[in-house]
């Protein structure tokens, strides 16, 4: 009984505070396995054609965006973080930063995938790079969606 | 609207004055040539295809030449750096004052000195290789005080010279010894290799060279004369020659190199003179005829026919006509406004419109700016958009594509400060500004009018297609596929707002019954131009689902609001990372500032990023998604695109 005492009586800080880091770890371990897919593939096509590194680069920070949402929720839960706050407020929060956590997560991952393959377009025609930009943007949407969500509960709710 | 009206023509002309005629009408560019090669019909009539001259692949030479000669002068040239060279930028030519300069420059002396220069420095690079070689094989016997002429010189002794791994160094000494008339000496030991000479006489070599080969001893010759120290010392000296000779083939090289302004030129010239002679690929001739089909701006052909009378002197026969409006061979090519010719570049990137189309250009503009904005909209970003773009523009001497691309960013960075001052928002809010909106905290205001943004653009697409569709004489569809869509969103959005606000009853029947008569004539017209009644009404009800789409439209236009917060919020971060160091002491102060640079410049990059690609999603998918094709073939003027000037 001590126990669930205890977790009602301290529990909205915690479940608070691990709403952040679900948020911000989620989309940034996304953010950086997208990023590093296209990097990889980035670094071959730079040995031929040093050339390209400016737009080689612009296609690499695509999946980057995913830890920029999930680190903006972060932000906004921890400005409503408080150390007496109710065991609801707490998991509320936390299901608050769901959404952009998951999301973020795997459609970073899907976009570097794509952005790694506009990566090729780069490569053999130039002129057409930015079209490989914008399918690597229409994963970002989904993202884009949760982020919008996220942000929506955060706030939604006053306790 | 802003497509450019074409006429089609085709020409007769005698073969013999075909270069003539080429040279002329690529001095009035505006022309567009059909291939006529593909035609079977004409092929079947006994017109051949016009052999193209074999002084393309001389061309074809030449050029790869100058390009190999500006590249290798290129590597020697220490180009001047940063914004002066930027301002320098390239120059702009007409195609006469092009053709004048580039005929006057013996480019042809040029390329063969730079041959010659280029060919005896890989000749000397390969020589310094090679005494590199030499000097890193003498180098274990630099301590053999014999000379190598010596060594091989003597006529009863046999001499071995060679290495032995170092591991089986004591297996070695073993078995070396207990010989009367040999002797060896270990000159050099690395961290693989014991470097040996050894010396035999009479019965005794061939068991020396017994314990040799039982110790994996392999045989090294020693090149050279001298003594291993004095080759050496011949080598370093061969290579310090070889050094200063290249050093004066470089520096003949880099005198050469303000020549490359002048090859480039004649590079942009062969190119185009290339295209000329390639052009005739797309004729077809008789034996003494040529006939040739193409298209030119309506505005110019009065212009054309003049040019083509006055050089051929009236002996042609042409027939011009007004180009079809449902025929996909028409060249596309766009004019439009100062404003709009910016954002012809998304048009080009999705695709040409067709020429029974209108150019979607001046019409996704507006748009296109407002979403640009509305996404990065922050007062400081913008006024380095416009401060930086400004700059360039009026210094910088640029290639006529990144001009436009500049410009377009001018143009948006109004936009982003417009929306700057409606978010309150000086990079993120250093410096308090009254918005007109607090973005953390009015985000659902933001949203609605993100979607109602995103109503105005769809209900736009959508009159657009009318519009397409009426010019083009098809109002049944325009009706059918406009007019019934207008009323069922018109209704649905009416109806489903009843559940948000309440409305007056009257409205929610009128809108349910204007919704619901929308539908059904979707449902009863969305498959008319199926086949028999169950795919008439299989098409309907398929086309009525089509409402979903919308719904994913219409949430698409969130990203307007998320994006200007997410970009928001960011920078909001940085100045309170930046704040948080500030307060302690002058170097807290310095940190506080490289934070809020660097990461402001990294926020900045990342927004307009952001805002670019998106914006373009929106129009792209969303708007053009309802009413435009594409697919239109570009117009291409009758000149090779220049790779070093602007060519007027």
């Amino acid at each position: 009984m001590i126990f669930t005492e205890f977790i009602v009586s301290n529990g909205g800080v915690f479940f608070g505070g691990l709403g952040i880091a679900i948020a911000v770890f989620l989309s940034g371990i996304g953010s950086a396995i997208g990023i590093g897919i296209v990097g990889q593939a980035a670094s071959g096509l730079i040995i031929e054609e040093p050339d390209k590194f400016g737009r080689s680069l612009v296609l690499q920070l695509l999946p980057g965006t995913q830890g920029l949402y999930g680190f903006v929720i972060g932000l906004l839960v921890l400005g409503q973080l408080d150390a007496g706050m109710s065991l609801a407020h707490g998991m509320y929060l936390m299901a608050a930063c769901m959404p952009i956590g998951f999301v973020g997560w795997q459609s970073a991952i899907a976009q570097g995938k794509v952005a790694a393959a506009g990566i090729s377009i780069l490569a053999k025609n130039e002129e057409h790079s930015t079209k490989g930009i914008i399918y690597s943007v229409m994963v970002e949407t989904y993202a884009l969606l949760a982020f919008v969500i996220s942000l929506i509960l955060v706030n939604a709710v006053s306790f | 609207m802003a497509i450019v009206k074409m006429n089609e023509f085709s020409l007769f002309a005698f073969d013999s004055v075909k270069e003539d005629l080429l040279h002329e009408l690529q001095k009035f560019e505006y022309v567009h040539f059909t291939n006529l090669g593909v035609d079977e019909t004409l092929s079947e009539l006994g017109l051949k295809n016009v052999r193209v001259p074999e002084s393309l692949m001389e061309i074809d030479d030449d050029i790869n030449n100058v390009s190999y000669a500006i590249s290798v002068l290129s590597k020697f040239h220490i180009k001047p750096k940063g914004i002066k060279a930027m301002q320098e930028g390239v120059k702009t030519y007409t195609f006469n004052e092009l053709e004048e300069q580039a005929l006057s420059i013996e480019y042809k002396e040029i390329l063969g000195e730079v041959d010659t220069l280029w060919k005896r420095m890989e000749s000397l690079k390969l020589e310094k290789e090679k005494a590199k070689a030499r000097l890193s094989e003498l180098k274990p016997w630099k301590s053999l005080d014999v000379s190598i002429s010596e060594i091989n010189g003597f006529s009863k002794a046999e001499i071995f010279t060679g290495t032995v791994p170092k591991k089986l160094k004591e297996r070695f000494s073993e078995e070396m010894t207990g010989f009367e008339n040999t002797y060896y000496e270990v000159v050099e030991e690395d961290k693989d290799n014991l470097y040996v000479v050894a010396m035999s006489y009479g019965e005794e070599v061939e068991k020396a060279l017994d314990s040799l080969r039982n110790t994996s001893f392999s045989k090294v010759i020693i090149q050279g004369e001298e003594k291993p120290a004095q080759e050496m010392e011949k080598n370093n000296k061969r290579i310090e020659e070889l050094n200063s000779q290249m050093g004066d083939v470089e520096k003949s090289i880099r005198e050469m190199t303000p020549e490359i302004p002048r090859l480039e030129l004649v590079y942009d010239y062969l190119s185009n003179k290339k295209l000329r002679t390639a052009a005739a690929e797309n004729f077809l001739s008789t034996e003494n005829v040529d006939v040739i089909k193409g298209y030119i701006p309506t505005d110019k052909a009065d212009e054309f026919e003049n040019n083509i009378r006055d050089r051929l002197q009236n002996i042609y026969y042409m027939e011009m006509k007004e180009a079809e409006r449902d025929s996909d061979d028409t060249p596309i090519l766009l004019k439009n406004s100062n404003f709009a010719k910016a954002f012809e570049s998304l048009t080009g990137m999705y695709s040409m419109p067709k020429y029974s189309e209108v150019d979607p250009t001046p019409l996704l503009a507006p748009f296109y700016l407002a979403f640009f904005g509305m996404m990065a909209a922050d007062v400081g970003y913008g006024l380095i958009m416009l401060i930086g773009t400004l700059f360039v523009l009026n210094k910088f001497n640029l290639k006529e594509n990144t001009r436009l691309f500049v410009k377009f960013f001018y143009y948006l960075s109004f936009s982003v400060i417009v929306w700057g001052f409606l978010y309150g928002s000086l990079f993120g809010g250093i410096i308090p500004l009254p918005g007109l909106f607090e973005p953390a905290e009015d985000y659902n205001t933001l949203l609605i009018l993100s979607i109602i943004f995103g109503l105005i653009h769809i209900y736009f697409a959508l009159a657009i297609k009318a519009y397409v569709l009426i010019h083009n004489g098809k109002v049944k569809d325009a009706l059918f596929d406009v007019g019934l869509w207008y009323l069922a969103l018109t209704g649905a959005i009416v109806y489903l707002l009843n559940i948000v606000v309440t409305l007056p009853e009257i409205v929610k029947t009128i809108s349910l019954v204007v919704m619901i008569v929308g539908m059904v004539g979707i449902v009863l017209t969305g498959g008319r131009d199926a086949e028999g009644l169950g795919g008439k009404i299989g098409g309907g009800i398929y086309s009525l689902y089509g409402m979903s789409g919308y719904v994913g439209d219409f949430v698409s236009y969130s990203r307007l609001m998320a994006l200007g917060l997410a970009g928001g919020f960011i920078a909001g971060a940085v100045n309170m990372m930046a704040g948080m160091v500030a307060g302690s002491g002058v170097l807290g102060f310095i940190g506080a500032i490289i934070i809020f640079i660097f990461g402001q410049t990294f926020n900045l990059g990342l927004t307009l990023l952001g805002a670019y690609v998106h914006a373009i999603r929106l129009i792209f998918v969303e708007f053009f998604g309802k009413f435009y094709e594409g697919g239109g073939k570009r117009f291409s003027g009758f000149r090779s695109k220049p790779k070093y000037i602007n060519l007027k």
